[in-house]
């Protein structure tokens, strides 16, 4: 007996309403969450407030304007923030589901687990780092040379592939979590370390730096690339220019590696509850 | 003996601090992380601008880092958890019952679970950028001795004071807790200005020379940055004294008004929960 297609609800449909329940649940303290969003707005744009001292003080970054650092800055930050909003339930895997046993009863419901945790919380609190890393991006495009037209269109993109991937960072630490149980803060390395060293120019870094949030963690080619192709600055490090219009389609191949991942840790779960 | 109650309080939270050895571990790798991009960050910008009289050598700024991220969980970053959930649920009012001065059963408290997060990962980190560090060659990255004796006992001093003006300012967040029965405003306001103001985003000496005075003079800077700067031999206006002057000046006046709100708090305390 096939379900009739008016009483069942799509994946899509059925995530908009726990993403719906889960925003009205987050307005109900309006007084919190205007305090959180902005502290959080205030928090990172402190943390821009560093940079831009540096600069006053020895007047670039090894080189680069503060244009091209903005919009490092910015994209970054504005890629992060939609990850954080979309994978809350994968943040506190370990945690809340995990630990208490409470997983099994998301395998009993017939839909993708994936899907069930997106929709464990749509949170609104990073709209603060969010406005924040629009603001100095946009900040970022004004002060810089040589801003391309085509920017309009491989930012969004770049910020697609960015979310991507630190999504697929969160997912691989809820794939983690079925081994360690709790979760590690050591992944916080890649998510807010990331935002962290997303931040420079990648030229900054040493060698086995570079190749790490290269080659290991796609950073550079949804973040560094996209800019230096957006702003039209050659790269020091001697790659084509156009290789920052495609570069972002890594962040996506990243969030596949870690959706496969998480598919065979699932397939071997072991429930820890009664 | 008098004093018996808070060394108890003392040990208590000293121990929790030091339970969890894998977290200490976890927040090593975190914090190595984290200063090995920021002192790449700043090796470049100091070797771009060799021309810029900077009021920290590179050597110094690195040292400033290490010490500082070695010291992240000594900063105020908001109230005690125990008293975070003590007013949620209503137990504070065993807190009130209690035959002791409040604040200083609090303060010891807080001042342990400070210290018990602090020093573990202050001597792990110190060893590993410091000694291991040159034995693996990076003598240039690592963190460089103190100026000289005397400097080393005033910092040891300087940063007992420090320790005590951090769990002052963590009993303001605790009041502020019991006062708005949840512990989220006090991380929300607690921890961009712990980070900012303490030297922890950018050493302090490095900010713009016309906001420097008032960086020096708020109580955040007290907790690390003085007794760095005196461990580093960098000159601070008027002296090493203007620096323990302060420390001390600030430690007086916040628990002065720090008690004076506290008594207004509990007079007028509404306790939820049976």
């Amino acid at each position: 007996m096939s379900p009739s297609p008016t009483r069942t609800l799509g994946a899509f449909g059925l995530y908009r309403r726990m993403a719906g329940a889960s925003i009205i649940a987050q307005l109900r303290y309006p007084g919190t969450f205007i305090i959180q969003a902005i502290g959080n707005f205030v928090t990172t744009l402190l943390s821009f407030f560093g940079i831009w001292s540096l600069f006053q003080r020895f007047g670039s970054i090894a080189g680069w304007d503060i244009g091209t650092v903005a919009v490092l800055y910015g994209l970054v930050n504005v890629a992060f923030s939609v990850a954080e909003t979309l994978g809350r339930g994968f943040e506190v895997f370990g945690g809340e589901y995990v630990r208490t046993g409470s997983f099994d009863r998301l395998l009993l419901r017939p839909r993708s687990t994936l899907l069930l945790l997106l929709g464990h919380e749509l949170r609104l609190r990073p709209i603060g780092r969010f406005l924040q890393g629009v603001f100095v991006l946009v900040a970022g495009l004004w002060l810089a040379p040589h801003v391309q037209w085509t920017a309009t269109l491989v930012l969004p993109w770049a910020v697609a592939g960015g979310a991507a991937m630190f999504l697929g960072v969160l997912i691989g630490q809820a794939a983690l979590c079925f081994i360690t149980v709790e979760g590690l803060e050591v992944v916080n390395v890649l998510t807010y370390g990331g935002v962290e060293a997303g931040q420079y120019p990648l030229t900054m870094f040493g060698r086995w730096l570079r190749r790490f949030i290269t080659f290991v963690l796609p950073l550079a080619a949804v973040c560094y690339y996209p800019a230096l192709f957006s702003l039209h600055h050659p790269d020091p490090l001697g790659l084509p220019i156009w290789i920052g219009a495609f570069s972002p389609l890594a962040g996506f191949v990243f969030l596949g590696i870690m959706v496969l991942a998480w598919n065979r840790a699932v397939a071997g779960y072991v429930s820890s509850g009664s | 003996m008098i004093l018996r109650p808070y060394f108890t309080a003392f040990g208590l939270q000293w121990k929790i601090g030091l339970r969890y050895r894998i977290a200490v571990v976890a927040g090593l790798v975190a914090q190595m992380w984290f200063g090995a991009v920021t002192l790449m960050a700043y090796a470049s910008v100091y070797h771009a601008a060799p021309d810029v009289q900077a009021p920290l050598s590179l050597r110094q700024a690195m040292t400033y880092t290490w010490i500082q991220q070695s010291l992240f969980t000594l900063l105020p970053l908001g109230c005690l958890p125990a008293i975070g959930d003590a007013a949620r649920t209503g137990a504070i009012v065993y807190d009130l019952l209690r035959p002791v001065d409040m604040w200083n059963w609090w303060l010891s408290a807080s001042l342990a679970r400070l210290l018990g997060n602090a020093v573990p990962r202050a001597v792990l980190l110190a060893c590993v950028a410091g000694p291991l560090a040159m034995l693996m060659g990076l003598g240039a990255w690592s963190l460089a001795p103190p100026a000289g004796l005397a400097a080393a006992i005033l910092a040891l001093m300087s940063i007992t004071l420090g320790a005590f003006l951090s769990a002052t300012i963590v009993m303001w967040w605790n009041i502020l807790t019991a006062r708005t029965l949840s512990p989220l405003g006090s991380y929300a306001v607690g921890t961009p200005l712990a980070v900012l103001l303490s030297g922890m985003l950018l050493p302090l000496p490095l900010y713009p020379d016309w906001i420097r005075p008032f960086l020096l003079a708020q109580p955040f800077a007290g907790i690390t940055d003085i007794p760095i700067r005196i461990y580093l031999g960098t000159p601070i206006p008027g002296g090493v004294v203007t620096g323990l002057g302060l420390q001390i000046f600030w430690l007086s006046a916040l628990t002065l008004l720090g008690r004076l709100w506290m008594r207004q708090t509990v007079n007028r305390l509404e306790v939820q929960g049976a």
